[in-house]
Parts: structure tokens; sequence; C-alpha cells
């Protein structure tokens, strides 16, 4: 048998049991996959939550914003520490004490200086993407083969020169990876300030959902989400790909 | 200066910082090379000959002398006039062969149709040009040099400076590097500063070989060799050479080995 | 100067400086001191609250343990198994991957409405939370194993379980370590998001008392201890870390 149609069978295996599970359990806590699916045509169909696109929009907004944060932030952040060596050494052993440092111990000093609203989930989102960001840069920078760079020099070139046409290129392939990852911890961030408290964006339907004991609209929802961020991910992986046939 | 003189290395002196104390890498070296020679430096391992090299084509200060090109002090690489290629051909892996050949004078601003076919018409002698679109990694070692001096030889400099570019080759590629670019030199008229450990190398390709001391690295002795080429290496001249210049370098090895 | 010298003499300017103008900006009145307290309120914050954060945070970290013995002692043990077995590797790893990837936060809700409120919840999640990094890296090291070691071991007529004991376990060493030293940080990040969440004790629900009491000090002064105490932790086993892998130079 393929590895294929054994995968497939243990998929179908696990919603089976789950169906099973559901229909002699508490129904309100362990919806079956029977019940899931006609609340997830409800969601899309908007009966349940008429207002999903609203939500939906503003959480991927948040998420884009929060992105763009990160990226910048990183990207500044980690040429600076990785070009100017003194602050590198300086700063650079700050940055990590504070990669140790549990990111969401920060979230209620955001929630309290930001409120509810959707700055609270940008800032909570840059904080978490900003990280795998400014250490792809550090480490890209690092794996740069210190030859070419006297290689250059060698032809003369000058050290805008050498950055353009002999760091950049020897480091996109690592910065691609930290940039993908960067959007998934931002993706993660916002959606983890959205559950712990917000008015509105797609986590604040599940906590609704989940408050009212409407289980299998909390499936739908969980479900909608999942296909966000799983999009989110095509999406950036496909810029990698672009990326990477462009330097080979 | 004579007319016939290009390079002038006087008097320079080197010294490096390291985690155990200060090391002289080369004290007092002076030296002449002509212009069109095939000027070949030999010494053991330690002796400063690289850093002589990287001198000339000004990617090392000296701490004391100076190198003259063409009467004017070299102050940092100059492209126009001194080409180098290394032992490790660093080529850049992301660009194929024809694109890294190109890199010197992409670096000085030549434009794009012109240097395509600078480059394209250099992959012929170099005998590349199958593999114009190839990129390093799908090379062999001997590839990848060959494209390196071609990086070199298309910004057309005056001077080329090659420290050990064969050294991590093969001993029957060596060789057969070791005629194409006699080849190459012939045809192109530069001035070579070739860098080697091998014998064979600096007796089969030189006009000139100088012998270095351990370190400190000092000048030794210098020999003509007023041959034709190609060499016949079973000649009596060469043989009774070959014996001068291996107990000239025996010595120098022996307390470099001693020191190490 | 020497290098190091600069380099301490910079931080410690910088984050004295930082101090500095951040106390100098509040007392000014040039952001409201409700949202953000100056350092020397701060201080005294952490005075006014320090019994209740200490056992909140003993509270978390007992929680923290219970999760990343469990999560450690499962997600070795599954790494291994799956990165060893091939048949299950090959069925089970894109499956393995995609819950990995995939924000943990969306189940919380659901462990909630099956756990209740409280340390159940906070175990799990945090068990959950610290498990999938570890088994990933686990399987990983697993598969990286230097086939030429395993082929040579064999060729020395090795049988597989000593395979396992003498070339397979002393190789993924390191990256196992490297998993521990991961999944701590998971492990406290998911004990702190429930008590967050659903938390009735514990430093998450404490910060979240303080955030919502608009108590900024207080709030400051708990976040700052959190920190420091990860910080520690992390260093901690770091130098363990080293200790355990000192042949390696």
């Amino acid at each position: 048998m393929t590895i294929l149609a054994i995968r497939a069978l243990i998929l179908l295996a696990i919603l089976a049991l789950w169906e099973i599970a559901a229909r002699v359990g508490n129904p309100l806590i362990y919806v079956p996959p029977s019940a899931a699916l006609p609340a997830l045509a409800e969601l899309v169909r908007l009966r349940s939550y008429p207002d999903l696109p609203e939500h939906l929009l503003l959480t991927a907004q948040e998420i884009v914003v929060a992105y763009g944060l990160a990226v910048g932030g990183g990207l500044a952040v980690g040429f600076g520490l990785g070009l100017y060596r003194v602050l590198g050494r300086a700063y650079g052993p700050i940055l990590a004490a504070l990669y140790a440092v549990p990111s969401v111990v920060w979230y209620p000093s955001l929630m309290l200086f930001f409120g509810l609203d959707a700055a609270s989930k940008i800032a909570f989102g840059f904080l978490l993407g900003f990280f795998p960001v400014t250490l792809a840069v550090l480490a890209g920078i690092r794996q740069v083969n210190a030859h070419l760079v006297t290689v250059a020099r060698s032809f003369g070139a000058s050290s805008v020169t050498v950055f353009t046409k002999v760091m950049v290129p020897g480091m996109l392939f690592t910065l691609m990876g930290g940039l993908r990852t960067g959007l998934a911890l931002a993706v993660i961030g916002v959606i983890v300030g959205e559950i712990l408290g917000s008015k509105s964006g797609m986590g604040s339907l599940i906590n609704h959902a989940y408050g009212l004991f409407r289980t299998a609209d909390y499936v739908a929802l969980v479900i909608v989400t999942l296909v966000l961020i799983i999009a989110s991910d095509a999406a950036a992986s496909l810029v990698e790909r672009r990326a990477r046939r462009w330097t080979a | 200066m004579s007319a016939v003189e290009l390079i002038r290395i006087e008097g320079v002196s080197k010294r490096y910082e390291t985690t155990s104390g200060a090391v002289d890498a080369v004290r007092d070296v002076s030296l002449a090379v002509r212009r069109g020679e095939f000027c070949t430096i030999i010494g053991p391992s330690g002796c400063g000959k690289s850093t002589l090299l990287a001198m000339v084509g000004g990617l090392v200060q000296p701490d004391a002398g100076r190198v003259l090109i063409e009467t004017q002090p070299v102050s940092g690489p100059d492209p126009k006039r001194v080409a180098t290629v290394f032992q490790d051909p660093g080529l850049f892996p992301w660009r194929t062969a024809v694109e890294n050949v190109e890199f010197g004078l992409e670096v000085q601003g030549v434009d794009g149709k012109r240097r395509r076919a600078v480059a394209t018409e250099l992959l012929g002698p170099l005998g590349l040009r199958r593999f114009a679109e190839k990129y390093p990694r799908e090379l062999s070692g001997g590839m990848r040099q060959r494209v390196a001096i071609g990086r070199a030889l298309a910004v057309d400099a005056q001077i080329l400076l090659m420290d050990e570019p064969f050294g991590a080759l093969d001993e029957q590629t060596r060789m057969l590097m070791g005629e194409w670019l006699l080849d190459i030199w012939r045809r192109t008229e530069r001035t070579v500063i070739f860098v080697t450990h091998s014998l064979h190398e600096a007796l089969a390709l030189s006009s000139r070989v100088v012998v270095m001391t351990a370190r400190p690295g000092r000048i030794k002795s210098v020999i003509e060799l007023p041959y034709g080429y190609p060499r016949l290496m079973e000649s009596a001249e060469i043989v009774t050479l070959r014996a001068k210049l291996w107990s000239e370098i025996r010595d120098e090895s022996l307390r470099a080995m001693g020191e190490a | 100067m020497s290098a190091t010298v600069r380099v301490r003499a910079l931080q410690a300017v910088s984050v004295l400086t930082l101090l500095g103008v951040w106390e100098a900006v509040v007392r000014l009145r040039l952001v409201d001191p409700l949202f953000v307290p100056a350092p020397s309120a701060v201080i005294r914050g952490f005075g006014a609250i320090a019994p209740t954060a200490m056992s909140a945070l003993g509270d978390t970290l007992l929680k923290t343990a219970i999760a990343y013995v469990l999560a450690a002692v499962l997600g070795v043990t599954g790494g291994i198994v799956i990165g060893s077995v091939r048949s299950l590797h090959d069925t089970l790893h894109p499956f393995v991957g995609a819950v990995y990837g995939l924000p943990k936060i969306l189940v919380l809700p659901w462990i909630v409405l099956m756990l209740g409120f409280g340390t159940a919840p906070a175990i799990a999640y945090g068990t959950i939370h610290g498990l999938f990094p570890i088994l990933v890296l686990v399987m990983g090291a697993v598969r990286d194993v230097d086939r030429t070691l395993l082929t040579v071991a064999r060729s020395y007529g090795a049988r597989p379980w000593q395979v396992y004991v003498k070339v397979i376990l002393p190789a993924i060493v390191p990256s196992v370590l490297a998993s521990l030293r991961l999944g701590i940080v998971f492990c406290l990040l998911g004990v702190l998001i429930v008590e967050m969440f659903a938390g009735v004790r514990g430093m998450g629900s404490v910060m979240g008392g303080l955030a919502n009491g608009f108590r900024a000090p207080e709030l400051f002064a708990a976040t700052g201890l959190v920190s420091v105490a990860s910080i520690a932790i992390v260093l901690g086993l770091d130098h363990l870390n080293e200790k355990l892998s000192r042949w390696r130079g």
C-alpha cells in the first residue's frame, strides 16, 4: 500500500474515532465531525456570524501591519548589529537574553498600554515576528564566505558594492527562511493576542463561541482561521521559492 | 625605474599581531619585476610570499617600505593595473561561469552588453565555452580555477598576481593547467608574479625564480631562467638548476619545519 | 581600551541612559504614568507585590516543571521511535509537521472546556506546547545520524539494539540537549498563556489581573520578575549543557 494511502487511512481513522468519542461523550464539549461540517457551512454562508468577513479582514490587516513592522525592524536591527561589530557585540547578548523570555509575558503590559484594540495585537505580532528576522539576518551575515569579500575587494569593489553583490546574494537563502518564520510567528502573535482579549477579529469570535458553549461554531471558526494561516504560509513559501530561483 | 621595470618593491616589511605574540611575516624585501616577466616566488611555508603578493595587490599595507607600480606607490587595490588569483578560486556560487568572469568589469561599471561580449570571448581560450551557463558547483576544481583566472584576465590589468593558484589541484591537472597558463601568458603579454611551492612549476613556467627564506621572509637568491618554451625538463641546464634550487630551498624548509 | 571593556561600557551606558531617559520622561509628564510607570515606581511596585508575585511564580514554575517532564519524556521517546522506524516516520512525518506548524492556541478554549479552569489545563497545554518542538528536533536528529557510522557498527557485527545504544543515542545527545533547552521556554510559555486565558493562580493570571486593574508599576515589576526567572532557567540549562558536552570541544 502506498504511503499516501496509509496517511489517508490514518486521517479517516482519526475522524472516525473522533465521531464515535463525540457521540459517547458530552456533545457540548466533544463535537463530532458530523456536527462540525454543517456548522462550517452555516459559518461560510454568514448565517451564524454575519459579520465574519469584517473580523477576518481585521485579523488579516493586523497580521500584515505586524509583519511589516517586524520585517522592517528586524532587518534594521539585524544589519545594524551584524555589520557594525561593536554594536553587535554589545547588544547581541541582550537580544539573545530577551529571546529566552516567553513572549507572552509582554502581552499584559501591551494590553494595558494599547487597550483591547488592534494596536495591542499588532504590537504583540510585531514582537514575535521581529526575532526570527533579526536572528536570520545575523546568521546570514555570519555565514557569508569571507574569502569572497576579499576577492571582491581585490577587484576594487567599494563597501556598498561588496554589500550588494556579495553579502546580499550570499545570505539570501538564510534570510528567506527567517522571513518565512517571522510571518508564521507574527500570525501566531496576532491570534494569541486576539484570543487572550479583544473586541474584534477572529480570536474574539472564537472566544465568543467558546463562552456561549457554541462548540460546533467554535470548531468551524477554528477551521476558517486555520485556512487563513495556511494560506499565508503558502504565499510565503511561494515567494521563498521564487527568490531561490532568482539567486540559484 | 628603468623603462623595462614595471614593479618595484622597496624594503617592505610586515608584522602581524597574533594571539601568541608579534610575527614578522616579511622583513626588508626589495625586488624589481620587469615588464612581461613570469616571476615565480618560491619558499617554505610561512615565509611571507602570500603577504608579499598581497602588498603588491594593495590588499595589505607594508609597515615599512613601499611598492611602486610604474613609479606610482600602491595604496589600495587597483584592478585597472593589478588582478589577483587566489588558491581558493573564490567564485560566487550564485553566478554562472560567464557571470563570474564579468564580475570585475561589472564593478568597474562597464555596460552589460560589452562585458558579456568580453567575458564570452575569453571563454574560448579558457576552454569553457560549453560551460558558460554552468554554476561553480557543476564545475571541476580545474575548471573553477580557470574561471577565476578568466575573471582576472577580463579586467585587462597589466599585472597578474597568482597565489598558489593550482595548489588545490591534483598533479596531472596542475601540469596541464601550467601549460595552459603559459600559453595564455605568452598570448596576452602580461607580467605575472606567481607564488608556488612546486619546484616543477617554478622551473617549467618562470623566466625568473626568487627564493625566499623561512620566516621572517627575506630574499635568499634570484635565479634567471633565460630558456625557451616549452621547457625541456630533462635538459642538462634544467636538471642542474633543479638541484641548485632544491638545495637553496631545502635548508629554508627545514628551518621552517623546525620552527613549527 | 580592550574590546571587552568597550563592549561592557557600551552596554552599561546604554542601560543607564535608557533608565535615566525613561525616568525623566515620566517625571516630566511627557507620558501618562498610568500607562508607563517610571523605573522608580516599578521598583516600589515590586516591593508591594513581592509576596504575591513570588508565590505565584512558584506556582507557575511548578506547573511548568510537571509539563516539562511530561513533554520531555514523551517528546524524546516519541522522537526516537518515530525517527528510527522508517515506516512510522514516512507516514507520520507530515502529520507531526502540520500540528507543529499550526498555532496550538486555537485548541486552548476547547481544552479549557474539557478540563475546566486552573491547574489541569495549564499542565496539559504546557505539555502540548513543549512536546512538539522536542519531538520534531529529536526526530530530525535521529534521521540525520551519519549513515556511515551505522554501516560501520553493523559491519562489526553490532545487533540492532547495540546500534541504538552505542551509536544512535550518543550521536543524538547534542540535539536532544538543544531540544530540551528549547522545550522549557515553550512549556513555560504554554503555562503562562493558559494562566492568562483561564487561570486561577500563577503569574499569568496575576499579570492579567494587574493589567485589568491598570496597576502599571506592579505589572512591570511582575513582568520583570518572570523575565529574569526565565533567563536564569535558560542560562542554567545552557551551563548544564556545556558541562555535559565538554567532550565535544
